[in-house]
C-alpha cells in the first residue's frame, strides 16, 4: 500500500513505540496524540487509511492480534484456536461473557455473521474486506462461543488474513445491509460507535479529532490511561510547535527535519526500522513497445548499480533509514529473505555492463539503444515527499552512465492512470519513482506484482506466470516453514527480474512527552492496527 | 421601467451564469488526468468483477453523455449525490465544512474591510506624509506576504500562548458556556488574524487608490473653496465616491468567503471548505467537487448581482 497515498490506501503503518521503562506508573490521563494522517472514515468497509484500521483495532474486537514483537499471534477475541489435518477447517475458541459497548452480549455468532456478510456481498458492499475472506465457503457459530470456519483449500495465512478482520456487532450491521448488501458502504457508522475494546470512541469530528474513552465492560486487559485522543493536524510545523507547547503529549511519526530539534527539548524520541520503503519501478509490462531494452534484466542491473543508496539515505532521509534490498522489508521479520541485499553503488560496473550490451554512446554522452536514445520519462508522484531530492540523485548518476532521466511531477491519482495507460495495459511509461508499506505478513507485497492485481495494485506492469503460481502456491501452504522457504525463493526471483529498484526502508521515529511512557516498539505506531497492546500499556510517569 | 429592466437582465444574466458555471464544472474535472474509477477500484484483491461493480455502484459505468443528464435531474431536485471519498451525502460534507469555514473567513474579511479601509483613507488623506508611507508600506509588505509563511510564522511566535490549529481544544472536559466560548476565540484568532492582515493590504492599496482618484477631482476643490470642514469633506464628498470600487471588492471578498482559504486552513488544521475542496481534487471526487463548486459559483454570483443592484442604487449614472 501506499503510504503518500496513504492518505488514500491503506492498512498499515505508523509511527514508533516509544518504549522506554518507567519504575513507577500512574494511572488515569488522557493520552493526546498528534498526526498529520487522517481518518477517513469509520466504517470498516469504506476507509482506506492507516489510521481509520488503527482506530478499529482499539473498538473491534478480532479473533487475534500481534504479540509485543509483532511477530507471532497473540489471543485477542479468541482464546485458543485449531485446524482440521486437512487445514480446511479451522475452529476458534472465543470468550465467554464479553459484551460490546451498549451492554449487548458479543458471541462468536457476531464473528460468523461477520465473515459470511463478507464472503457474500464481496462483489459488492463488503469489497474492501475481499482480501481477508479469501478461500473462506462459510462460517458458522456451533456454540456461542466457538467459531468454525470451512475453507475451500488449505491457506497459508489464516491467522493474518484474521488479525486485519474487525468482528462487527452483527445486531447493529445487520440493520444496514441495504439493497444487496450496498448498505455496508452508505452507513457512516456515527460515533459513538457501539464496539467491543480497550476503548469506546465517543467523539469523532473529520479532520479534527477522534477521543477514546476506556471502556470498563472490555473483555482484556484494562488500559491504564482514561482515555486518548487522535488530533489530527494539516502542517507539520504546527504539529512540531504543537508537541513542543505541550498542546499534545506524542506525535506518530515525526518529520526528519524535526527529529534533532525535539530531541533536544527533550522529548523521547523511538527509532525503529519502518516498514516503508522507496522504490525505483521498471515498467515491467509485456504490452509495453517502446524502450525495448527495459525489459533486458542487464539493463536492471546496471541501472540498479547507478543508485546511490548511501547518499539518498543521508540526504533525502537525513539518516533516518537504511537502504532497501527486497520486497518484503526487515519489519516483517523472518519472512525477510536476509540473502537478498542492496545492489552496491558501482558506476564503473554499470557502464561496463552497457557497454557489453553494445549501447554506445553519441556525441550528447546518451547512450543509444535499438536505434532511440537511452532517455526516459520518470512520474513522481507529488504527494510522495522524498521523490524530488531523491530524483535529484538519481538524474546526475545516471547521466554518468549515459541515460537521460526527465522528471514528470502528477499527484498520485494522475500518476496511477498515466502509469496503467492505456486502458490497464501499462503500455506507456518509463520510469517511476513511489512507496509502498508493507504488512507484517508477505502476502499483501507479494500480490502487488501479480498478473491479477494489474489496474488493482500492481504499479509496475509486472506479470509473470511462473511468480503467480509460486504466490498461489504460497497462499495454499499452511507449513509455515515451508511458506517462508517459497517466500524467499520468490524475493529471490523478484531481485532477479527487478521490475523494482528498491531505494531506502524508513526508519518509523516518534516523540513523546517525558511525561508519558509505556508505548510499545513496533515497525508501525503507538496508534497501530497490530495489536491492542500500545495504547492499553501507555501511562503517566511517575 | 429602466430599473426593472436592469434588474431583469442582471437576474437572468446571474442564472445563466450560474448554469453554464454547473456544466463547466461538471466537464473540467473529468477533462483532468486521472480518474476516480482508479482510486475506486483500487481495493486490495479485487477481481476485475468488483471493481466493475464498484463502478457501477458510482454510476462511473455509465458515458459522460448520462452522468451528465443525471447529474442535472439530481439536481434539480436538490440532490448533489454522494461522495465517493467517504459515502456520506454531498450537501451535509458541505454545510459542516462551511460552518466551521465561515465565521472564520468572515471574521478576517470584516478586519480587512474595516482596518484597510480606514487605513487606505488614511493614506489617501495624508499623502506625501510619513503616515503615508507607514501605512503604504506596511499594506505592501503584508500584501506581498505568502499567506501560508504569515501563518507560520505566527504559529511560531504564538506557541505556547495561543492554539497551533484546530478549531477547539476538544480534550476540554464538560466545558462552561463562557470557558468554550474563550476556547473557540483563541482557536479562531490566528487564522482570522493571517487572512485578515493579507486582505488588509489588498483593502488598503484599492482604498487608497480610489481616494486619491476622488480627492483629485474639481468637486472637492469645490467643497475646500466652500470651506468645509477636511472631515467633512473626506466623509461626505470623497469617501462616498470613493466606495465605488470597495463595494465591488468587499462584495467579491464577500462571494468567495464560502470557498474558505486553503492555505490558511491547511496551516492551522481548519477543517473548512477550502481543505474539502483540495482531498476533493486529489481524490477525484466528483460529486463533492461539483457540488462545493456549485456554492461557490451561486455564492459568487449572488453576491455580484448584490453589488450590481448596489451599483445601481449608489450610482445615478447606470440609469440615465
Amino acid at each position: 500500500m501506499r503510504k503518500t497515498s496513504a492518505a488514500l490506501f491503506l492498512l498499515v503503518t505508523l509511527a514508533a513505540g516509544c518504549g522506554g521503562s518507567s519504575s513507577s506508573s500512574q494511572e488515569g490521563g488522557t493520552f493526546k496524540i498528534g498526526t498529520s494522517s487522517r481518518i477517513d472514515s469509520l466504517n470498516p468497509y469504506v476507509a482506506f487509511n492507516q489510521d481509520a484500521y488503527s482506530t478499529f483495532m482499539y473498538i473491534y474486537p478480532f479473533l487475534v492480534q500481534y504479540d509485543k514483537a509483532n511477530q507471532k499471534f497473540a489471543p485477542d477475541f479468541a482464546k485458543s484456536w485449531s485446524s482440521s489435518v486437512d487445514g480446511k477447517t479451522w475452529t476458534f475458541k472465543t470468550l465467554s461473557g464479553a459484551k460490546w459497548s451498549d451492554g449487548q452480549p458479543l458471541t462468536a455468532e457476531d464473528a460468523a455473521w461477520t465473515i459470511n456478510t463478507d464472503v457474500k456481498y464481496k462483489d459488492g458492499g463488503a469489497a474492501n474486506a475481499a482480501g481477508l475472506i479469501a478461500h473462506i465457503k462459510n462460517a458458522e457459530a456451533t456454540d456461542p462461543n466457538t467459531l468454525v470456519v470451512h475453507y475451500e483449500a488449505a491457506v497459508g495465512n489464516v491467522l493474518a488474513q484474521f488479525q486485519q478482520l474487525a468482528i462487527l456487532p452483527k445486531h447493529i450491521w445487520t440493520q444496514h445491509l441495504g439493497k444487496s448488501g450496498n448498505g455496508l458502504k452508505t452507513w457512516a457508522n456515527p460515533a459513538p460507535v457501539v464496539g467491543s475494546g480497550p476503548f469506546k470512541l465517543t467523539k469523532f469530528k473529520k479532520d479534527e479529532i477522534a477521543l477514546f474513552e476506556r471502556d470498563p465492560s472490555f473483555y482484556g486487559p484494562k488500559p491504564k490511561a482514561d482515555g486518548f485522543g487522535l488530533r489530527m493536524f494539516s502542517n507539520d510545523d504546527a504539529l512540531v510547535a504543537a508537541l513542543k507547547s505541550h498542546e499534545i503529549d506524542s506525535i506518530e511519526e515525526v518529520p526528519p527535519t524535526a527529529i534533532n530539534a525535539l530531541q533536544k527539548a527533550g522529548f523521547v524520541i523511538s527509532d525503529v526500522p519502518g516498514a516503508d520503503q522507496t522504490d525505483f519501478i521498471v515498467n515491467s509490462s509485456p504490452n509495453k513497445k517502446s524502450h525495448p531494452e527495459l525489459q533486458n534484466p542487464k539493463v536492471r542491473e546496471a541501472f540498479d548499480n547507478a543508485i546511490d543508496r548511501k547518499q539518498i539515505v543521508d540526504v533525502v532521509f537525513l539518516g533516518k533509514a537504511k537502504p532497501a534490498a527486497s520486497i518484503i522489508a526487515g519489519s516483517s521479520g523472518d519472512w525477510a529473505n536476509p540473502s537478498v541485499q542492496p545492489t552496491a553503488f558501482d558506476i564503473d560496473k554499470a557502464n561496463s555492463i552497457l557497454d557489453g550490451l553494445g549501447y554506445k554512446k553519441g556525441g550528447d554522452g546518451i547512450r543509444v539503444a535499438n536505434g532511440s536514445k537511452m532517455s526516459y520519462e520518470v512520474i513522481t508522484p507529488t504527494d510522495l515527499s522524498s521523490a524530488n531530492r531523491t530524483f535529484q540523485i538519481l538524474q546526475p548518476d545516471f547521466r554518468k552512465i549515459g541515460v537521460q532521466l526527465t522528471q514528470k511531477a502528477l499527484d498520485s491519482t494522475a500518476a496511477f492512470d498515466a502509469m496503467t495507460a492505456p486502458n490497464g495495459k501499462y503500455a506507456n511509461f518509463d520510469l517511476a519513482l513511489w512507496d509502498w508499506v508493507g504488512l507484517i505478513d508477505p502476502d499483501f507485497m507479494l500480490s502487488v506484482v501479480t498478473c491479477a492485481q494489474f489496474e488493482g495494485w500492481n504499479d509496475s506492469g509486472f506479470c509473470d506466470k511462473k511468480y503467480d503460481a509460486d504466490y498461489s502456491q504460497q497462499q495454499l501452504t499452511p507449513d509455515q516453514a515451508e511458506r517462508r522457504d517459497l517466500v524467499w525463493k520468490m524475493q529471490t526471483y523478484l531481485q532477479q527480474k527487478k521490475p523494482y529498484l528498491w531505494l531506502a526502508v524508513l526508519d518509523h521515529v516518534g516523540a513523546t512527552s517525558k511525561n508519558w511512557t509505556g508505548l510499545i516498539d513496533s515497525p508501525q505506531g503507538p496508534f497501530n492496527s497490530l495489536s491492542k497492546l500500545s495504547l492499553t500499556s501507555v501511562h503517566q510517569a511517575g | 421601467m429602466r430599473g426593472a429592466d436592469y434588474f431583469i437582465k442582471r437576474v437572468v444574466f446571474a442564472v445563466v451564469t450560474v448554469f453554464v458555471a454547473i456544466t463547466i464544472n461538471f466537464a473540467l474535472f473529468r477533462l483532468a488526468p486521472g480518474s476516480a474509477v482508479a482510486n475506486l477500484s483500487r481495493v486490495p484483491h479485487a477481481t476485475p468483477e468488483t471493481r466493475a461493480a464498484l463502478k457501477k455502484e458510482f454510476g462511473l459505468d455509465k458515458s459522460r453523455g448520462e452522468q451528465y443528464v443525471l447529474y442535472l435531474k439530481q439536481l434539480a431536485h436538490g440532490n448533489l449525490g454522494i461522495s465517493f471519498a467517504n459515502q456520506q451525502p454531498v450537501s451535509s460534507n458541505l454545510r459542516t465544512a462551511l460552518k466551521n469555514t465561515i465565521p472564520m473567513v468572515l471574521l478576517g474579511t470584516l478586519f480587512a474591510i474595516i482596518f484597510g479601509t480606514f487605513t487606505g483613507v488614511i493614506s489617501a488623506w495624508r499623502r506625501g506624509t510619513a503616515t503615508e508611507g507607514m501605512t503604504l508600506g506596511t499594506a505592501l509588505t503584508l500584501y506581498a506576504m505568502p499567506t501560508h509563511w504569515l501563518g507560520l510564522m505566527l504559529i511560531i511566535v504564538f506557541a505556547g500562548t495561543l492554539p497551533t490549529g484546530g478549531m477547539s481544544d476538544e480534550f476540554l472536559i464538560n466545558p462552561s458556556f463562557t470557558e468554550h466560548m474563550q476556547d473557540l476565540a483563541r482557536h479562531i484568532f490566528l487564522p482570522a488574524l493571517t487572512l485578515g492582515l493579507v486582505l488588509f493590504g489588498e483593502y488598503t492599496l484599492i482604498v487608497r487608490s480610489a481616494m486619491l482618484e476622488t480627492l483629485g477631482e474639481d468637486y472637492i476643490l469645490t467643497a475646500r473653496a466652500k470651506g468645509l470642514k477636511p472631515w467633512a469633506i473626506m466623509r461626505k464628498h470623497a469617501l462616498r465616491n470613493a466606495l465605488l470600487p470597495v463595494t465591488t471588492l468587499i462584495a467579491l471578498s464577500l462571494g468567495y468567503i464560502v470557498a474558505g482559504a486553503i492555505l490558511v486552513e491547511t496551516v492551522f488544521s481548519w477543517p473548512g471548505i477550502g481543505r474539502a475542496v483540495y482531498d476533493a481534487v486529489l481524490q477525484r471526487d466528483y460529486p463533492m467537487l461539483q457540488g462545493a463548486f456549485l456554492v461557490l459559483t451561486v455564492s459568487v454570483v449572488f453576491f455580484n448581482l448584490v453589488a450590481d443592484l448596489l451599483y445601481f442604487k449608489l450610482d445615478p449614472r447606470i440609469t440615465e
